[in-house]
C-alpha cells in the first residue's frame, strides 16, 4: 500500500520560470524548475509531481571537502511547508574516473516518517560505511560527512518577468534590479563530503541528479 | 586584455534593460490565476535572417573545453585543480543565466563570457546573503508551516530503484529547460548523460539554440553585440 505523502505542497506555485528566453514551446523556465512540463508543471499536467521536481544543482570545492545541493519542490512563498514525499527516490551521481557519464557514486535518499515526523535517509554517501538517516532540518553527521533536508531560500536568481517581457514583445526587457526568486522557498539537500572520499587524484568530478516515483508517475 | 564591449553599445543596453517596466526593484509580484487551459507561449519576432550556430557550439570557454562540451553530457563539471565559479562547478551565487547566454550567444573571441555578467544582465546575486559554512542555503523565508520535530523509526522504503520510474534529471542549468524542445523534454528527462554523449539529443538542441538565435539576432545585434552564430 502506499503511504499518503505528507507535507508536500502540490501546485503551491503557478508559474513557470525562466531560461528559455523565446522558448515557443513553453513558458520560459529557469534551471530545471517545473522542468518537465508534463510532468510537474500544473500548467500543463493535472497531478504535477512537485516533489520530484528538480529545481538545480550545485556543486563546489572548498580546501577540505565537496559540497553538493540539490534543490528540488520550489520555488514557493514563505507560507508554505516543506515537501517531504516518502514515494520519491533522489539520486545524486558522481563521476571521477573512467566515462565521464559511467557514475563511481550513487548518493540515494528519500524520506520517511514516524508518526508525522519526516526523517531522511542517505545511502551510498562516498567514504561512509553505512546509510546517514535521521530527522529532517537536522544536521546529520557519520564518517566525516555532513548532510541536511529541510527548506531553505531558493538560491537562484533571475529576472522572469523581465523575460516574459522579452519573449512577448520581441525586445530585450530583463532588468538587474528584478529578481523573481526574491523571497521564495525550496525543500533542500545539502552534502559535504571530505575530498579523499570523492576524489580520484585530480580527475574532474560530472555531477548530475535524478528523480524517480514508487509506484509510476503521477 | 578583456575584449570591450563597444563603448557606444554599453548605454544602450542599460537603457534597454531599465526602460521597460516601472517595477519597484524588490521582489516581483506574483502570476496570477493559473488558465485552465495552457496557451502556447508567443513567439517573438524573428529577424528573418536564419543563423548556422555551429560556431556557437564550437567556440571555447576554456582552453580544450567548448560550449558543446560544457552542455553535453548534461552534467556538472568540476575540476579542483581550477578555480571555482561556474561553468567549472556551480556555486550559490555564480551568475549562471548572463554567462549561459553569454556563451550560447556571443561570439567568445569579441567579448568575455563574462560580458552579460558584469553589466550585470540580470539580478547580480541572491536577494538573501548565504552562509559561508554548511549548510550554505540561506534559512528560509517567511514562517513555513514545520511538520514535528524529531523522530526516530523512520518508515523509510527498501523498495529497489528498479521499483521507481523516473520523472526529472538535471546538471547544468538550463540544458533541458531552454535547449531541449517540447516533443523530446519527458525522452530527455528520462535518458542519461550517456545517452547525450551518443547523440541522442545532438540535433535537438542544435535546432532549439536555432530557433532561439534566429529570433533574438536582432536584440544582440541592435546592442552592438556580436553573435557568434553564422548567417546561412
Amino acid at each position: 500500500m502506499r503511504i499518503s505523502r505528507t507535507w508536500m505542497t502540490l501546485g503551491a506555485t503557478a508559474f513557470a520560470l525562466p531560461l528559455a528566453l523565446v522558448s515557443a514551446d513553453y513558458a520560459s523556465r529557469a534551471a530545471d524548475h517545473l522542468d518537465p512540463p508534463t510532468r510537474t508543471d500544473k500548467d500543463f499536467d493535472p497531478t504535477p509531481d512537485v516533489p520530484a521536481d528538480i529545481a538545480d544543482v550545485f556543486a563546489w570545492y572548498t580546501p577540505t571537502s565537496i559540497v553538493i545541493v540539490l534543490t528540488f519542490a520550489g520555488p514557493q512563498p514563505g507560507n508554505m511547508p516543506p515537501t517531504y514525499d516518502r514515494d520519491v527516490l533522489y539520486t545524486i551521481n558522481i563521476s571521477n574516473a573512467g566515462a565521464r557519464t559511467d557514475p563511481e557514486f550513487q548518493i540515494r535518499f528519500r524520506f520517511g516518517f514516524d508518526g508525522q515526523s519526516p526523517g531522511v535517509q542517505f545511502t551510498g554517501v562516498p567514504g561512509t560505511t553505512g546509510p546517514i538517516e535521521g530527522p529532517v532540518q537536522t544536521v546529520l553527521q557519520r564518517d566525516g560527512v555532513k548532510a541536511i533536508a529541510g527548506v531553505f531560500d531558493d538560491p537562484f536568481f533571475f529576472d522572469l518577468l523581465g523575460f516574459r517581457e522579452t519573449r512577448s514583445t520581441g525586445t530585450l526587457a530583463i532588468r538587474n534590479t528584478r529578481d523573481f526568486f526574491d523571497g521564495q522557498n525550496d525543500t533542500s539537500v545539502v552534502i559535504e563530503i571530505p575530498r579523499s572520499a570523492v576524489l580520484n587524484g585530480t580527475n574532474p568530478l560530472d555531477i548530475w541528479a535524478q528523480t524517480a516515483r514508487f509506484g509510476g508517475q503521477l | 586584455m578583456r575584449p570591450a564591449l563597444p563603448l557606444l553599445a554599453l548605454p544602450v543596453a542599460l537603457a534597454a534593460l531599465g526602460a521597460c517596466s516601472n517595477d519597484g526593484p524588490t521582489a516581483a509580484p506574483r502570476p496570477g490565476p493559473v488558465e485552465s487551459t495552457p496557451t502556447p507561449t508567443p513567439s517573438p519576432t524573428a529577424t528573418g535572417t536564419s543563423f548556422d550556430v555551429t560556431r556557437c557550439l564550437n567556440q571555447q570557454v576554456a582552453p580544450g573545453v567548448s560550449v558543446a562540451n560544457l552542455v553535453i553530457p548534461d552534467t556538472v563539471k568540476l575540476d579542483v585543480t581550477k578555480p571555482n565559479g561556474f561553468p567549472n562547478g556551480r556555486g550559490l551565487n555564480d551568475p549562471v543565466i548572463d554567462i549561459t547566454l553569454n556563451v550560447l550567444f556571443l561570439d567568445l573571441t569579441k567579448h568575455p563570457a563574462t560580458l552579460l555578467a558584469s553589466l550585470p544582465l540580470d539580478p547580480p546575486g541572491n536577494e538573501v546573503k548565504t552562509l559561508s559554512d554548511f549548510p550554505y542555503l540561506a534559512p528560509a523565508n517567511g514562517n513555513p508551516p514545520m511538520p514535528p520535530a524529531g523522530g526516530t523509526n523512520f518508515n523509510f522504503r527498501t523498495d529497489p530503484p528498479s521499483a521507481y520510474v523516473s520523472v526529472d534529471r538535471m546538471g547544468m542549468p538550463a540544458v533541458a529547460t531552454a535547449l531541449i524542445s517540447s516533443a523530446q523534454k519527458n525522452a530527455y528527462n528520462d535518458s542519461t548523460p550517456a545517452d547525450d554523449v551518443a547523440g541522442k539529443f545532438t540535433g535537438d538542441i542544435v535546432h532549439t539554440l536555432t530557433g532561439l538565435t534566429n529570433a533574438l539576432a536582432d536584440d544582440f545585434q541592435r546592442l552592438g553585440l556580436t553573435m557568434c552564430a553564422t548567417p546561412v
